[in-house]
């Protein structure tokens, strides 16, 4: 039990970005608000980076997020590209760049185009003028409409929009209105994000005082809202929080716009994850980059990698994690491909967490698979939790 | 404090304690010009021991007179005195202790901490205390002479009264402080009854006389309207300014009697108090009446019965130091082969086992009032708690323990304590000093159940209460209760006592502002909320006490407590019929309140016999999963799933609700 065959080169590649125009208030992703001297050092040492992985990989799904990686600049940008091309690395599959709808110009979104970088997903968050302005962000309702035009423009199919609900002082009203109007957008993906209330955010400060509290029935049912509308609007999900268009026709158990790099991590799939705060996964063990720019560059000044922490979890520990992630998405887990990816027989091992889950109507064994319902979904944190092992 | 040798005219010398671990002390640091002083120290660590300053005598004599015979460090009788610091709670018993122990340098400013005497990390926390602590201190007075005060800082908390009346059956004198902004209050009252009922030589103080509101005349009227002392007695003080700390040491010489010997035959001692240390055993705080206690000496203990050899005898200043031995009127601690405080009774006589002298009259013995079953939350900590138990009680003798069982929560402890407080405290140490998950029972006290066929039943847990037709009748502890409250709010504080079925028996009008009640109430009645609801009741103006008034007759029924169906034997009480819809309303809604949503929904209700009374729901969970982005950082998402799954853990499982240990918590002051 727990044999796998592992990848010859690691396939999957992921960028951090620490860089902010300024930081919103629920945000606990590592970023800081850099000035230029710290982002041309970061650019530098970032090559140095790929450099040291560049003979491991040959990617075929490249993510850069943050951050803000728009706010790179062209010349920054060109730095990045090039050194990619001179190691081999560019030509993937999908290659996607997050962008702040107040940082894409249409020559960078054209930079980006031409040297492969084929899908954008831009941070719009919402539609609503005042709560922008509440979660801290930097850019208004119509610069999001503005950007997604340059990047139609500048050539890119393949869009996500991301949106947040449960924001305190949002409504089941507004909530409505920003998912009407971003299904207008016509994206090909859509990723619906709750407020979490993260631990050294102002936003989290705010909620220990007992201020910016949503009540969870508001939560669900702007959550039930989204399914009704996305479904409507020609979406097909795919994970508790994203959806995405299947353009091919017919119907697939993940749909063809799906972001490839995320499903690839949830079905505990390797990937290298560089920049500070970036997180990896390399056969088998899980990696963690310092989480502060200077130390990072530091670091890698003197040629090395910036690893901060490192854990190798049991074949079990390590299977369970796979389960519990590849559960969040509708497709749940082909008990072939579990097995292939883990070496553990998912109904030998956890039969009872997937009696009990079938019994309360939250997971379906059907054929050859096993995944959660929509009421299941709803639970997917406990259910994951239960197929965990120590 | 500076002992100048002019200062000292009428003894060769002087000396002050100042630090030991025990055994035998050697010449550690020696100044030979004046002013002289020797600093001894003893064993590998040279903890300093005494330091001494000589007069007239010449140093090295002075010295080896240490050394010879160590008699000159002991003070006669006539230079010793023994009292206690009593109080309504917070009037600042603790805070003038520690300036005492600062005064006369028993502590160096360096070494100075608020609350010094306040030891437990929990006493410091609350910020009151919740153990007697003995401190010996040295003070050399206006009139040249040196004595040692032996100090014992008591707490103020009703349940811990006992604590009081002990400490003050070791004492001669009392300094009685009371707060010059609250005057006096219930336990002022009390405090000073026990004092009385001694025969004790009491100081009064009106302290925190800094304090804006404080009201100096008035504290003296009602020192002479309720308790019949003299307000002219009474010193001013601020123990947090440091003002009249000088008049106050002063008044302990001249008020305080010394101690007199008994007269007795032999060496007589009163046990009246202990703790375990590990590597001592079991240490008695122990008053000496007559003759001298030492190591070596085959020592009787009259009510147990027991012979010991004593191995140690030592004081406190305040940590423990040893001394050749402990004379007439001294107060200190013994160390003897005694491996369980329960061989040593508190209030026992210890004396020559050769020659035996008569008992000392002693304190009442304690018992608990409150009882109340605790239970692991993992089954699996059960012989961890059991162990943790059996420490605790090493050194809370008030403290009781012994197994039980319940269908609801597997194994644990039917637990006596003095109150309420006391409960919480016991739960808490548990959780902190012992790590242990646990479950408290409601509480409740002694029922007395007299049978169809005569014969009489204690009940103190609710499953053991027979059915209704077994009973003849159920008898309940009373208590005698003393409120102190301003006038205007006489007419809530009577609604208040009525709603806890009491009676009131006297009003007294104790000065143009205050009334005091007195009443008769049953004690389960006050155990939860009367203290928090006179508190708010007179916007924190009012004040209690109360003491054991015996048993009397009353229609007691059992409430049970079902969750989805189940009766959760923990939440069962028995209450009296009058208020058992509304305890079982309250309960229902607070476990509403507590219970968190799970996947299905959780029906709660309370029932007497079978009859339903009240009930609740806890809507089921909506949603257990969070829509979040977190950008391949998996570990960091699986850690929190993992947190998450560990905290379900510790709630215990009734058939499918699961129920927090914070729910027991937050019940138990429904
Ligand atoms: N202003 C003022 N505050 C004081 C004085 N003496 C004590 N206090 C404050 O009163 C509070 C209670 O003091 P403690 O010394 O803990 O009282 P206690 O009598 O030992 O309390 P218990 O042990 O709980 O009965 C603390 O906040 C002290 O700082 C004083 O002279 N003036
Ligand atoms: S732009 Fe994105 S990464 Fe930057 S602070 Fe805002 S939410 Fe965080
Ligand atoms: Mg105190």
């Amino acid at each position: 039990m727990g044999d796998v065959v592992e990848e010859d080169v690691i396939r999957h590649l992921y960028v951090h970005v620490p860089f902010c125009a300024r930081k919103c208030g629920y945000c606990a992703f590592y970023s800081e608000a850099g000035e230029g001297a710290l982002v041309s050092r970061y650019v530098e040492a970032l090559v140095r980076e790929l450099e040291l992985v560049a003979g491991d990989l040959r990617p075929r799904t490249v993510f850069f997020g943050g951050g803000t990686p728009s706010l790179l600049t062209l010349g920054q940008w060109e730095r990045i590209l090039k050194s990619m091309d001179r190691l081999g690395l560019l030509g993937a599959a999908e290659w996607t760049v997050e962008c702040n709808p107040a940082t894409v110009s249409p020559d960078k979104a054209k930079l980006l185009r031409d040297w492969g970088v084929n899908r954008v997903s831009m941070g719009a968050q919402s539609f609503d003028e005042s709560l922008l302005e509440r979660l801290g962000r930097v850019h208004s309702r119509a610069m999001i409409y503005k950007s997604f035009d340059v990047l139609r423009a500048a050539g890119f199919e393949n869009v996500n929009v991301d949106l947040m609900f449960a924001i305190p002082g949002q409504t089941l009203e507004t909530w409505r209105a920003t998912l009407g109007e971003a299904l207008a957008l016509g994206s090909e993906h859509l990723s619906c994000y709750e407020v979490i209330y993260e631990e050294d955010t102002p936003l989290f400060e705010q909620w220990k005082g007992g201020m910016a509290r949503v009540d969870e029935d508001l939560a669900c049912a702007m959550y039930d809202e989204l399914l009704g509308a996305a479904a409507a609007g020609g979406f097909q999900q795919y994970e508790v929080a994203n959806f995405a268009r299947h353009l091919a026709g017919g119907s697939a158990e993940v749909p063809d716009r799906a972001c490839r790099h995320n499903v690839n991590c949830w079905r505990g799939g390797s990937f290298y994850g560089l920049g500070p705060s970036a997180a990896g996964y390399v056969r088998g063990a899980r990696t963690r980059n310092r989480a502060n720019t200077t130390l990072y560059c530091e670091e890698l000044e003197r040629g090395r990698r910036a690893i901060e922490s490192s854990e190798e979890l049991g074949p079990l520990a390590r299977a369970g994690e796979i389960a519990a992630f590849g559960l969040r998405m509708t497709a749940g887990w082909p008990l072939e491909q579990f097995r292939q990816r883990t070496g553990f027989d998912l109904p030998g091992e956890w039969r009872e967490e997937m009696r009990r889950m079938i019994a309360l109507g939250y997971g379906e064994l059907n054929g050859e698979r096993f995944h959660l319902t929509r009421e299941g979904l709803r639970f997917a944190d406990w259910a994951g939790a239960e197929f965990l092992r120590s | 404090m500076e002992n100048s040798p002019s200062e000292c005219p009428s003894r060769r010398f002087c000396v002050e304690p100042v630090h030991s671990r025990g055994g035998r002390a050697i010449p550690f640091y020696t100044q030979q010009t004046p002013p002289l002083f020797a600093v001894l120290a003893h064993g590998m660590a040279c903890v300093a021991f005494w330091r001494i300053r000589t007069t007239e005598l010449p140093f090295r004599t002075a010295l080896s007179t240490v050394f010879c015979s160590d008699r000159e460090l002991h003070m006669d009788a006539a230079h010793i005195r023994n009292f206690s610091i009593i109080a309504h709670i917070d009037h600042g018993k603790t805070t003038l202790s520690d300036r005492l122990l600062h005064r006369t340098g028993t502590v160096t400013t360096r070494e100075m901490e608020d609350q010094l005497l306040d030891s437990m990390d929990l006493e410091r926390e609350r910020g009151i205390t919740i153990k007697a602590h003995p401190v010996t201190m040295s003070y050399t007075a206006r009139n040249g002479e040196t004595y040692e005060l032996n100090l014992i800082d008591t707490p103020g908390h009703v349940d811990f009264s006992y604590e009081v009346s002990r400490s003050l059956s070791a004492c001669e004198g009392a300094l009685l402080i009371i707060d010059a902004a609250q005057g006096v209050e219930a336990q002022t009252v009390a405090n000073v009854h026990l004092a009385t009922k001694q025969k004790l030589a009491i100081v009064p103080v009106i302290n925190k006389i800094d304090l804006p509101h404080a009201n100096i005349p008035a504290t003296k009227a009602q020192m002479e309207d309720i308790l019949a002392i003299p307000g002219d007695n009474a010193i001013l003080a601020s123990a947090k300014e440091g003002i009249g700390i000088d008049d106050i040491l002063e008044a302990i010489v001249h008020r305080i009697p010394p101690p007199a010997p008994t007269g007795a035959v032999s060496m007589q001692a009163l046990g009246f108090d202990s703790y375990f240390d590990t590597y001592k055993g079991v240490v008695t705080h122990v008053r000496v009446f007559n003759g001298e206690l030492r190591p070596g000496m085959l020592v009787k203990l009259l009510h147990s019965g027991k012979t010991v050899e004593i191995k140690e005898v030592g004081s406190f200043n305040p940590k423990p130091y040893v001394r050749e031995k402990l004379e007439t009127g001294e107060t200190g601690y013994m160390t003897a082969n005694i491996k369980s405080p329960k061989d040593v009774k508190m209030g026992d006589t210890i004396t020559d086992a050769r020659n035996p002298s008569p008992v000392l009259p002693g304190f009442k013995e304690i018992h608990p009032m409150v009882f109340s079953g605790l239970y692991p939350i993992n089954t699996a900590d059960y012989e961890h708690l059991k162990a943790a138990l059996g420490k605790l009680q090493l050194n809370d003798s008030a403290f009781v323990y012994q197994p039980e069982s319940s269908v609801a929560l597997g194994f644990g402890f039917r637990c006596g304590f003095l109150g309420l407080l006391h409960l919480e405290i016991v739960q808490e140490r548990l959780r902190r000093e012992y790590n242990m998950d646990i479950i408290a029972t409601y509480p409740s006290v002694i029922y007395r159940v007299v049978m169809t066929d005569g014969k009489v039943k204690e009940i103190d847990n609710p499953a053991f209460l027979p059915e209704p037709n077994y009973i003849e009748k159920v008898e309940e502890p009373m208590v005698f209760s003393l409120v102190i409250c301003p006038n205007e709010y006489i007419g809530d504080m009577m609604a208040l006592i009525a709603e806890k079925r009491g009676v009131v028996d006297h009003t007294e009008t104790l000065d143009p502002r205050r009334v005091m009640l007195t009443s008769t109430m049953p004690l389960g009645e006050i155990l939860i909320d009367f203290h928090d609801r006179i508190k708010s009741i007179t916007r924190g103006f009012g004040s209690m006490d109360y003491e054991h008034a015996g048993y009397q007759a009353s229609d007691m029924v059992k409430l049970d407590m079902l969750v989805n169906g189940e009766s959760v034997d923990a939440f069962s009480c028995i209450v009296h019929r009058s208020k058992a819809e509304g305890r079982g309303r309250a309960l229902a809604a607070k476990l509403k309140e507590v219970i968190p949503r799970q996947q299905y929904q959780v029906a709660i209700q309370a029932a007497i016999g079978g009859k339903v009374v009240a009930r609740e729901s806890v809507s089921a969970l909506r949603k257990d999963v969070t829509a979040k982005c977190y950008g391949g950082d998996i570990s960091r998402k699986r850690k929190l799933l993992e947190k998450q799954k560990e905290g379900k853990k510790r709630m215990k499982s009734f058939g499918s609700v699961n129920i927090p240990q914070e729910a027991f918590i937050e019940v138990l002051k429904t």
